[in-house]
């Protein structure tokens, strides 16, 4: 017994050193925030500001980049022609004036002189030619070059394609600072387009230099914007933005440094919010009722657009344009954004967003002007839904409905299918939940009945959300084909381009055909909700591109 | 004995073939491709990029370009990052995975044992429920409920530790223990069934009889022999706590591989989930086969003569 | 003087032996088989009975408990979103938490601050609002603190309602939804271990029966199903079949039995070479009756027994599936699911998380307890 007792002894010992070495441990880092804190008040003078990234930047090239995170970093490291202000204006950058000919069809941009990159070479017309010839060359691999700029310069498809050489292409340099662009047809926004990161200049003997390697890491990356990425590789979890002195603006740029981190999970986001590790982070809806009483608590609104897109070819029911129009009036938006959103999104009852454009003449908010066209309406639903089963002869209908796999999104998609069975008698859905790539591989392969799907803008028009629904375009994917919407759209984006007033007004018509046909059915309009410390200053948050605007930010004080 | 090793790398050799064939034929199978806007792109402009990437070959061309690459070391180009191999990729994140893995088949084990030692000793005492319950307790509870609930309570709550992220040794903490739970309640539960077995032995009751202490009983004579066949448990548990946990990677944001192989799969970055897939294997495999031979080294009464073990 | 007195023993002390049964021989303790004593010694421990009950309640639970009320498992209303577990009678005992009412800590510079954030927070309802203030607060940054407590149903107008564990984002019945989850996750794993018992013992039977070139080939198979990662062949399955209950089963199933199989051809391996087979072989005894009279009843107490351990495995992977977002189609639930969507509304709505976690904790625990009962069985060194 006594042994025994010695073996408890010293196990206890051991014992006891493991919980002293992990309180140990605990006390070290409950020393640590203190600290941290301290400095973060230092930092505050220093500005700095620590920010999360809710994933890795998977490209930094901008011929290759694709993605929100892409366009981030390249739209805070480089400087295109234009850069969007505060209003989502586009405010000069390497170009300091444009001009644009009788026939809208030449752009002749003239460059600033004083604009360097990092290693001293100054930026030129050569270099903004070199880029856009790479975007549109097949051997690049570039998915956006010919998306951004097929149709819209001269010979760029053609050039895609293979059928035109590459100095065929529609971008000339007149001189060093002299930019001549040919456009396809004339584009009034295009030089709001100059301001996406496809459109940005590259440095020819640099990028040759760094051949495969080039853009993925800090040492194969050339910067003329405001910061420069530190400390990056393409697989970072963690990297800095610093002030790039060389920028022609610098003495504009405040902030020093902008560290990032990636966190994925919003709840491990407002944790370190909360422990003061980072300035920013991104609420999800269940998190909202927590955080929406919480005095940093901000809502910035956005122009994307979620809708359910309805598959005319799969399925004969959904070919039904009275069964279109009973699902597209069958789910009640508000309850759905207030309760499940609840983090400022709003109602959607049309395609183009709210504060997004205005009609040219009035000023009136194109959304305004164009109304509701699928408002919530149980009653007429059920009418439609009941003229559509007695055309179609049958008194069930059994749907797929395709929606993403992230927390909210299931949740909505529950919802939605419950709304949809519960307003049309009869109608039973399956739900799919699937990964976003998978759901886009569906999408192309027209392989659903209906499809939660969402659209954000690439540049400031219109046409960016209608030209989607052309028929055989390549969003639309549901077999939707109207000649009289196909016609107004070619109108507005070739005879009519040089008249904005009129464009506007088939604009406002194509809407209309659109929710006439009831090709999708509109379910709200996004907006993020944020937990933001005071201290950050002067952010923009762009429509589209790059979400953030660092250029003109500051740190104040945390109070 | 060299023989017996020879053939037993042969066979790792032909299973990993085999994996590697099959897992390529299956990423064949699924859908996806490495655009990232297809939604946007017209057929001929995806064409353009597919011939890119050497997907427009026939499969079986593919194939062969695939398994010539795999010889020399090379396994492809990510989607998800351009131009970046992945085998950049697996090294990068195999990192902070081994290092909390190890830390927790450490933490794990050691105190499983105790747990288990100290159970056998008191068997039937209060002590004996106690490190039982603790170890269905560890066994039972799933490790995302009890990530969660070591997060909730020692960071969000009291805020002792650092609720997630990766640096320094006390980001290491929380993760460390959500991962050590099971290892520690299996090798405690192992443990302690050995000792019994061991402990009502016909030697031990020799060597009771001669006289020796009771603590030379237990350390000497008991411990050593019942550890034996923990080697085999600890082996495949080794393998997967070094090749990190999805879960526990997500909960508290460690740019671990697990990790990085649940994003690959939901973006369908198919070169990088091949690649982490053959090294799983290949991990799996080889600790197999070390923890065959080790066993003959320790324990004499295995010989691996006949080979059919 | 004693060895004398040994051999003076008087005669008449000694007296014939009446012949009886010789009790030498005789076995004192009634004659068991070794099921009896199975039987015996699993009766007698006590965990592993309590744990037996435990899940036979649970199983009838699942089967039952939706029934005892009107709700169903897909009944939405948005109004009644996120409310509070409910009990009639137990309401009355706050601390215990089932008196309907959401409650927290709200701080501000002064006590009229905080209020005005707990109101604002409880949809400005102020009438059910009850704050109690923790402290007045100096004027300074967030100094003051009340403690609000809101009294949900009631704000709602829904005084005779009664949701016993709370419902969830969508408004539905906690309570049903539980229970209809556990049903789904006991079916899967009982499917599944029953299909990973018929294929590993048939897999691993054979493979340790004929040994040699057979054993060879089915081990190499074995290896290479165990190398390639379940998650991927897991996602494989998900996109070919229709993902739903059957899915996960086929995808549990497919990697599953090896486990099984590796258990099984070792201890044939270990029979077969006892001499009692030896013996039958010997006697010409064809080897489907040495297969089924000797080999399968001694190993039947560990395919049992691992069994015990794979119905708590496959609860389990299915809640990892339903975790990581791959598992059971809604609006079906499974315990996973449930956990999943609870861990999302952890922080504010604890109940959600709470009861399906505890439930499936309880569900695990038991299984290996009787698990570690069966072992314990049907060791013979165990039986008393």
């Amino acid at each position: 017994m006594k042994r025994k007792f010695a073996w408890l002894l010293s196990l206890g010992l051991v014992l006891s050193m493991f919980l002293a070495a992990c309180s140990g441990g605990g006390d070290d880092t409950s020393d640590k925030p203190a600290d941290e804190g301290s400095d973060q008040a230092a930092e505050g003078g220093e500005q700095v500001l620590n920010l999360i990234n809710g994933d890795t930047i998977p490209s930094m090239d901008p011929s290759l980049a694709t993605d929100e995170y892409g366009f981030q970093f390249l739209g805070a490291t480089m400087e295109g022609l234009y850069r969007l202000d505060e209003n989502a204006q586009p405010v000069e950058g390497i170009a300091v004036d444009h001009k644009v000919s009788e026939d809208g069809l030449t752009w002749t941009f003239e460059l600033r002189e004083d604009a360097k990159w990092e290693n001293g070479d100054p930026v030129t017309a050569n270099d903004f030619v070199y880029a856009w010839q790479r975007a549109v060359n097949p051997d690049t691999g570039s998915e956006y070059g010919p998306y951004m700029m097929g149709g819209v310069i001269k010979n760029a498809t053609a050039v895609n394609e293979g059928k035109a050489e590459l100095d065929e292409l529609g971008v000339k340099a007149e001189d060093d600072y002299t930019l001549v662009v040919e456009l396809e047809h004339p584009t009034p926004y295009f030089h709001s387009l100059t301001t996406f990161g496809t459109f940005l200049p590259l440095n020819q003997k640099f990028v040759e230099e760094q051949g495969d390697k080039f853009a993925t890491s800090t040492e194969t990356l050339l910067s003329n914007g405001p910061f420069k990425l530190d400390n990056w590789t393409s697989t970072s979890n963690e990297w800095d933005l610093v002030k790039n002195d060389t920028y022609w603006d610098a003495d504009t740029v405040k902030v020093e440094k902008l560290h990032h981190q990636v966190v994925k999970d919003p709840k491990t986001a407002v944790a370190l919010y909360e422990e003061g590790t980072v300035d920013r982070a991104g609420l999800s809806s269940d998190l909202v009722d927590q955080y929406s009483t919480h005095e940093d608590y901000a809502v910035t609104p956005e122009t994307s657009v979620f809708y359910l897109k309805l598959n005319q070819t799969r399925n004969e029911a959904l070919a039904n344009v009275n069964i279109r129009k009973a699902i597209s009036l069958a789910f009640d938006k508000q309850a759905l954004v207030d309760e499940i959103l609840n983090n400022g999104s709003i109602v959607a009852n049309g395609l183009v967003p709210k504060d997004f454009v205005t009609i040219p003449g009035t000023e009136d908010d194109f959304r305004d002007v164009s109304g509701d066209l699928a408002a919530y309406n149980a009653e007429e639903a059920k009418k439609f839904w009941e003229k559509g089963l007695e055309e179609l002869g049958t008194d069930s209908v059994e749907l797929e409905f395709l929606g993403g796999d992230t927390e909210t999104s299931k949740v909505m998609n529950e919802y939605l299918a419950n709304q949809l069975q519960t307003n049309l008698p009869g109608l039973k859905v399956t739900l799919k939940q699937v990964p976003f790539e998978q759901r886009l591989d569906l999408d192309t392969n027209m392989d659903y009945d209906m499809q939660f799907a969402g659209w954000g803008p690439d540049y400031l028009d219109p046409y960016t959300f209608l030209s989607l629904w052309i028929t055989d375009g390549g969003n639309n994917k549901m077999g939707y084909s109207n000649a009289k919407y196909d016609e107004l759209l070619n109108e507005a984006a070739t005879t009519l381009a040089q008249d904005n007033e009129a464009r506007y007004q088939n604009f406002l018509e194509a809407e209309k055909i659109l929710f006439e046909d009831a090709a999708i059915a509109p379910v709200y309009q996004s907006a993020m909700a944020q937990l933001v410390s005071p201290k950050i200053q002067g952010v923009y948050v762009n429509p589209f591109g790059a979400t953030y605007e660092y250029k003109w930010a500051s740190v104040g004080s945390a109070e | 004995m060299t023989r017996y090793i020879l053939r037993r790398l042969w066979y790792m050799f032909i299973t990993l073939f085999i994996i590697a064939t099959v897992s390529f034929f299956l990423m064949k199978m699924l859908p996806g491709s490495p655009l990232n806007a297809e939604d946007k792109l017209s057929e001929s402009q995806k064409q353009i990029v597919l011939e890119k990437y050497g997907l427009n070959d026939p499969v079986p061309v593919q194939y062969a370009k695939y398994m010539g690459g795999l010889v020399k070391g090379d396994l492809g180009i990510s989607f998800a990052f351009d131009n970046t191999p992945v085998t950049d990729i697996l090294v990068d994140r195999i990192g902070p995975s081994a290092l909390l893995g190890f830390q927790a088949l450490v933490v794990g084990t050691l105190l499983g044992i105790l747990l288990g030692l100290t159970a056998s000793i008191f068997r039937n005492g209060p002590l004996d429920y106690t490190s039982t319950t603790i170890a269905v307790l560890g066994t039972s509870i799933p490790s995302f409920v009890f990530a969660g609930l070591l997060q909730y309570v020692f960071a969000v709550k009291l805020g002792l530790l650092p609720v997630a992220l990766w640096g320094e040794f006390k980001h290491t903490i929380l993760p460390t223990i959500a991962l050590a739970i099971h290892p520690m309640a299996t090798a405690a539960r192992f443990t302690r069934t050995e000792m019994v077995e061991v402990l009502h032995s016909n030697y031990i009751t020799t060597a009771r009889a001669k006289g020796v202490t009771e603590s030379g009983i237990i350390w000497k004579h008991g411990l050593r022999n019942a550890l034996i066949p923990l080697v085999t448990v600890i082996g495949p548990m080794a393998v997967s706590l070094m090749t990190g946990s999805m879960v526990i990677e997500q909960i508290f944001a460690i740019p671990g591989i697990g990790e990085q192989f649940v994003t690959s799969v939901m973006v369908n970055d198919y070169p990088t989930i091949m690649g982490t897939t053959l090294m799983f294997a290949f991990l799996f495999v080889a600790i197999i086969l070390v923890i065959d031979l080790l066993y003959g080294l320790i324990d004499p009464r295995i010989r691996l003569a006949g080979g059919s073990k | 003087m004693d060895n004398k007195n040994q051999n003076n023993i008087p005669k008449e002390l000694f007296k014939p032996l009446v012949r009886k049964e010789d009790t030498s021989e005789k076995i004192s303790s009634p004659s068991r088989t070794f099921w009896q004593d199975a039987r015996r010694t699993l009766f007698s421990n006590k965990m592993a009975m309590f744990s037996i009950f435990i899940l036979v309640a649970i199983i009838l639970l699942s089967i039952f408990a939706p029934m005892f009320n009107e709700y169903g498992n897909d009944d939405q209303d948005l109004s009644r979103a996120k409310l509070p577990p409910r009990v009639p009678v137990l309401e009355n005992v706050s601390w215990l938490g089932f008196d309907g009412t959401l409650s927290g800590k709200y701080t501000g510079n002064n006590v009229e601050a905080a209020t005005a954030k707990a109101i604002a927070r409880y949809d400005n309802n102020e009438d059910f609002i009850d704050i109690k203030v923790v402290s007045e607060g100096d004027g300074s940054r967030n100094s003051a603190e009340v403690k609000a407590t809101y009294h949900i149903y009631d704000a709602k107008g829904l005084e005779d309602t009664y949701f016993w564990i709370g419902t969830d984002t969508l408004g539905r019945d906690q309570w049903t939804r539980l229970w209809l989850g556990t049903r789904v996750s006991l079916i899967i794993a009982f499917v599944a271990a029953a299909i990973d018992l018929l294929i590993g013992v048939s897999y691993g039977g054979i493979s340790g029966f004929y040994g040699g070139r057979v054993d060879n080939i089915l081990q190499r198979i074995v290896e290479v199903l165990v190398g390639i990662p379940n998650l991927v062949i897991i996602l494989l399955m998900m996109l070919v079949l229709q993902p739903g209950i059957v899915s996960i089963v086929i995808a549990l199933t497919i990697t599953g039995w090896t486990g099984m199989a590796r258990i099984v051809r070792g201890e044939i391996l270990k029979v077969k070479s006892q001499e009692f087979v030896l013996a039958a072989r010997t006697l010409g005894t064809p080897n489907g009756t040495i297969i089924r009279k000797h080999l399968i009843p001694n190993i039947s107490g560990i395919i049992i027994i691992n069994t015990m351990f794979t119905i708590p495995g496959a609860i389990f992977f299915e809640a990892f599936l339903s975790f990581i977002g791959l598992g059971i189609v809604p609006p079906d639930a499974s315990l996973g699911s449930l956990i999943d969507i609870g861990f999302d509304n952890m922080s504010l709505y604890p109940y959600m998380l709470v009861f399906p976690a505890i439930l499936i904790s309880v569900i695990m625990i038991a299984f290996n307890i009787v698990g570690d009962g069966l072992r314990d069985a049907f060791d013979p060194k165990m039986h008393k």
